[in-house]
């Protein structure tokens, strides 16, 4: 029974990493850029959720909006902010050396994390007072469900987690935007034949890919704490499910986010110091012997 | 044609070209300056960040091995540093040997390391190298954070007990920054020659065409493997020894302090910043981003060397809005580097001088039709 609850936990869990290995693999998928300043672009997220919940930064000490709301307001400005850092750096480079791509968003990642160091210290932040309607404290409330218990904070993040991939698959197979996203993908030069605004269709995809590291930032957010480096945890984090997953491959990578998941949450059952450990040498096991990851094509 | 592989190794002199000895005059003239700048200014502030900067020299050096001529993008190379600094740490606090042996020792071990490493991510290129090469690190890092037993986790290791050099009829004290300032002025010194000598040696050949075309060069008969292993082994080495050095000149170590990502990342920007992949690079990155990492870290510094009064207002708008935030800096120059300059300064310097020099010939020929 323990075995199977720790399953469903990481579960539960892997829904929200699944959100944030979606945005990096599309991004990887349609740029071919590995975006290392995604850890950061979830650490605005948290960041943007938790100043909506404390309210005094805006001057709304009486706002307290709970972080499935701000779900709302995270996903337009994390969008907004994507497309922009897309538009005036990553579009530069996009013929230039990998390394050099790779350094550039390093770079962005460090601006990031420092000029909200610069701003909010290096305090952690969490949803202090964060209460239910009836009064109980939200995150560690739990309910039953087939004699295992779930956390309530977990199971509605993982339900937001599935709406929102659901709607991205839409988009992304029925929609004709979402299926020029799809063709730039596959063949950039194909696809600019075609008549696809590649460049476009990569702000875009930017844009959205820093939708959901922000969303599954205001996610993390209701059991995790917010501080300026907290990036750098879910970068890493983040490689691993795309790795996992198979680079550019988004079934992969909602796979690979439940993979990581359930296996932080089964070793937590043994040993929750060498959660990390185990993740990190599934990751480099997985490199040696299917660098293409579980669903994606090779690309050595 | 069954030449050994030791003989193809021997580095082949250069033949000096005309502005070299213009060059080792200028770098004479530096490094005396610099042996001299110690007695000139006693500060402890200025030695230390002097200690500091031939220290980050020493690092972008090594790094320039693998990334610049081998170009394998390491983003882990805090995993050799930090197995120099724990060795060298560990030797002293528990078998309480003296850190001048135990740093040989920390280089062995980071040699070491990377053979392991090496073996495990130089099956993989470009990106899956470089998210391999942190992983690395990282299990390093969590690995020494998680077996408490042996390494004290979280908390890491502080010198308890300095022991005293006794050579050459005199005493060197490990808790005077000078001896650390002159220690590793001389170990960069190594480091720049090391650079230079594998630049200019078969090896070095080897490792540049591995960098322009892994599967040519194979074709060709150079064995892509091991000459990326010898390459992170040299790499490795002097980092570990950087490592070693650090952990006696700050006396306290940490596994986030010494495997960190943020190390890593330091090293890699230092030759980027600089310039990739030539011998003066990592030595401009050094000294422009080293400096300025300090000084926005204890602007209070620059007050003690009498640069500025304590009490003015660069110190206090510094210490009030931009402490801490050094890496902002590194942040806003990389990405400055990256997007206007990917050859680094050094690349920007050479491209001015050469259209000074195309501007100066060109202007020759109009007062002399034959020249041209």
């Amino acid at each position: 029974m323990a075995f199977l609850q720790a399953v469903l936990n990481g579960i539960l869990v892997g829904g929200v990493y699944a959100l944030i290995g979606i945005g990096l693999t599309l991004i990887f998928g349609v740029m071919r850029v590995i975006n290392f300043a995604h850890g950061e672009l979830l650490m605005l997220g948290m960041y943007v959720t938790w100043i909506l919940f404390d309210g005094t930064v805006i001057g709304l000490p009486w706002l307290h909006l709970s972080p499935f709301m701000a779900v709302l307001v995270v996903i337009p400005l994390l969008f907004l902010w994507g497309a922009f850092l897309q538009k005036v750096f990553i579009n530069r480079v996009l013929n230039a050396l990998p390394q050099n791509q790779i350094l550039l968003t390093i770079g962005l990642g460090l601006i990031m994390s420092n000029a909200v160091l610069l701003r909010f210290t290096a305090d952690y932040r969490i949803l202090t007072g964060w209460k239910a309607a009836d009064g109980s404290d939200w995150a560690s409330s739990t309910f039953e469900l087939l004699g295992l218990s779930l956390s309530k904070v977990n199971s509605i993040s993982f339900l937001i987690a599935v709406a929102i991939t659901v709607a991205l698959y839409l988009f992304l197979i029925k929609t004709d935007t979402g299926q020029a996203i799809r063709a730039t993908a596959q063949d950039r030069d194909a696809a600019q034949l075609m008549g696809i605004n590649v460049k476009r269709m990569s702000v875009l995809s930017f844009g959205i890919g820093s939708a959901l590291a922000g969303t599954a930032g205001a996610l993390t957010l209701t059991t995790y704490y917010a501080y300026p480096y907290v990036g750098s945890v879910f970068n890493l984090k983040a490689f691993v499910i795309v790795v996992l997953g198979g680079m550019g491959s988004i079934i992969g990578a909602t796979l690979g986010g439940i993979l990581v998941g359930v296996t932080e949450s089964l070793t937590g059952m043994v040993d929750s110091g060498l959660k990390e450990i185990v993740v990190f040498a599934l990751f480099l096991a997985l490199l040696l012997f299917k660098p293409s990851g579980l669903l994606g094509k090779s690309r050595m | 044609v069954n030449r050994s592989p030791a003989m193809r190794l021997l580095p082949t002199l250069p033949r000096p070209r005309g502005n070299v000895w213009i060059g080792l005059l200028v770098g004479a003239v530096v490094v005396v300056a610099l042996a001299i700048f110690p007695q000139l200014v006693k500060k402890p502030y200025a030695i230390n960040m002097g200690a500091m900067l031939f220290l980050a020299i020493i690092m972008g050096q090594a790094w320039n091995v693998i990334g610049g001529y081998a170009g394998q993008y390491s983003v882990g190379h805090a995993a050799y540093f930090g197995a120099g600094a724990y060795t060298t740490m560990m030797l002293l606090e528990l078998n309480q040997i003296a850190p001048w042996w135990g740093i040989w020792a920390g280089m062995v071990n980071g040699v070491l390391v990377s053979l392991v490493i090496g073996t495990i991510t130089f099956r993989l290129r470009g990106p899956y190298f470089v998210l391999a090469s942190i992983s690395m690190a990282e299990i390093l890092r969590y690995g020494f954070l998680y077996f408490r037993n042996a390494t004290k986790g979280a908390e890491g290791f502080v010198v308890s007990k300095m022991p005293k050099l006794e050579a050459f009829g005199a005493t060197f004290s490990l808790l005077d920054k000078r001896t650390f300032y002159y220690a590793t002025l001389v170990l960069a010194l190594v480091a720049i020659l090391v650079n230079w000598l594998v630049q200019r040696s078969k090896l070095g050949y080897y490792f540049q065409a591995i960098r322009e075309d892994q599967d040519a060069a194979h074709s060709l008969g150079i064995n892509p493997t091991f000459y990326k292993s010898a390459a992170l082994a040299i790499s490795a080495a002097l980092t570990a020894l950087a490592g070693g050095i650090q952990a006696m000149l700050l006396k306290v170590i940490t596994p986030d302090g010494v495997f960190g990502i943020d190390l890593s990342v330091q090293v890699v920007l230092i030759c980027i910043i600089g310039g990739i992949g030539t011998i003066l690079g990592p030595v401009i990155g050094a000294a422009l981003l080293i400096p300025l990492a300090e000084m926005l870290r204890n602007p209070r510094g620059l007050a003690q060397i009498g640069l500025v009064s304590a009490d003015s207002g660069f110190v206090q708008f510094i210490e009030a809005h931009l402490s801490n935030a050094h890496l902002l800096v590194y942040g806003i120059l990389v990405v400055i580097v990256i997007l206007f300059a990917p050859d680094g300064i050094l690349g920007v310097i050479r491209r001015i001088a050469a259209r000074l020099r195309r501007r100066r010939a060109s202007g020759q020929p109009a007062a002399n039709p034959a020249g041209a």
